[in-house]
């Protein structure tokens, strides 16, 4: 008859042995932190490895497109006849008009098919920062996330706007002064959907209009 | 020895990993409630709540354009702070512009 053998209990590490582990994790944590922490987070790179790996851009981040509601009907992109672009539905329009409070800015976009045309009049109780620009939806094609059409100081603009990449197309208003201003836009177009983006990062969806709004009531 | 060291290495991943985010652009308006060390209370114009945020070294403050110290920001002065961060209760200043009171309504 045998006894049954018992395993060794396990040796606790030597306190040397601590020693040597603890400072292997703080070496490897060190590493991480200068070439991957500090420079996706913060951009400094003294190793040259974030810019080798791509991470230094996220402590820089390129603008990323604000996507505006998905439209109820069919993305509304002309096929062109000659000098027409002709449409699937009916183009829809809208009237938006909002009080800036000192120092505060808000943008105003449209979502607009590659070559949707919409037209515009706007006009502000006094000068603004202005930008009229797109940002390019995801998958529609190469080139600059965001592109500026128009940037200056204004204080009125009327136009037409054709959409050059598929995306939010529209304004940046900001307010320079201590007095408050009021701005009032009107516009007609090929869009399915708006967002209003204030300057405390709210978003809000704007309800369009649609042509037979305009025929209600006539009597015919 | 393996096991402990593997240990380190995932700790390590892990609180490396865990602080990289994404952050968004905000712009607070109001007044200066106080600035102790590096932060920076501001009262906000629109509703009264007071947003905390952080100077860093990068941080800008300005008067009409023109760099100024940050001892400038005394409690009272109105000013408009842009900042970053993943919520409006994890800022770090871009920039603070001291700017004249707004005009009473």
């Amino acid at each position: 008859m045998t006894s049954p053998t018992q395993a060794p209990a396990p040796a606790p590490p030597s306190l040397s042995m601590l020693v040597r582990t603890t400072a292997i994790a703080l070496i490897i944590a060190g590493v991480i932190l200068v070439t991957i922490v500090l420079p996706a987070e913060y951009g400094v790179d003294p190793t040259g490895a974030g810019r080798v790996l791509g991470l230094t851009a996220i402590a820089s981040p390129a603008v990323v497109p604000v996507e505006a509601p998905g439209p109820a009907d069919a993305a509304l992109a002309p096929t062109p006849n000659g000098p027409l672009g002709i449409y699937a539905a009916a183009f829809k329009f809208d009237a938006f008009e909002i009080e800036l409070a000192p120092y505060e800015y808000v943008e105003y976009k449209y979502r607009l098919e590659k070559d949707a045309t919409m037209l515009y009049s706007w006009h502000a109780t006094g000068a603004l920062k202005h930008d009229l620009h797109g940002e390019r939806a995801a998958g529609a094609g190469d080139g600059p996330a965001e592109q500026s059409f128009d940037k200056a100081d204004r204080r009125q603009a009327s136009g037409t706007l054709t959409a050059p990449f598929a995306g939010i197309h529209g304004w940046y208003w900001e307010n320079p002064g201590a007095q408050p201003i009021t701005i009032r836009l009107t516009s007609a177009g090929y869009y399915t959907s708006a967002v209003e983006i204030r300057s405390d990062r709210t978003r809000h969806t704007r309800t369009l209009r649609t042509i037979e709004t305009l025929h209600k009531g006539d009597g015919k | 020895m393996i096991r402990i060291t593997v240990a380190g290495i995932v700790a390590a991943l892990v609180l490396g990993v865990a602080s990289l985010s994404a952050h968004d652009n905000y712009r607070i308006i109001g007044t200066v409630v106080k600035l102790a060390g590096t932060t920076l209370d501001v009262k906000q114009s629109k509703d009264g709540q007071t947003v905390s945020m952080e100077m860093t070294k990068t941080s800008r403050v300005t008067r009409d354009k023109k760099k100024v110290a940050t001892t400038e920001l005394k409690a009272g002065i109105h000013v408009v702070v842009d900042a970053r961060g993943d919520t409006i209760l994890d800022l770090d200043i871009v920039e603070v512009r001291i700017v004249p009171a707004p005009a009473k309504k």
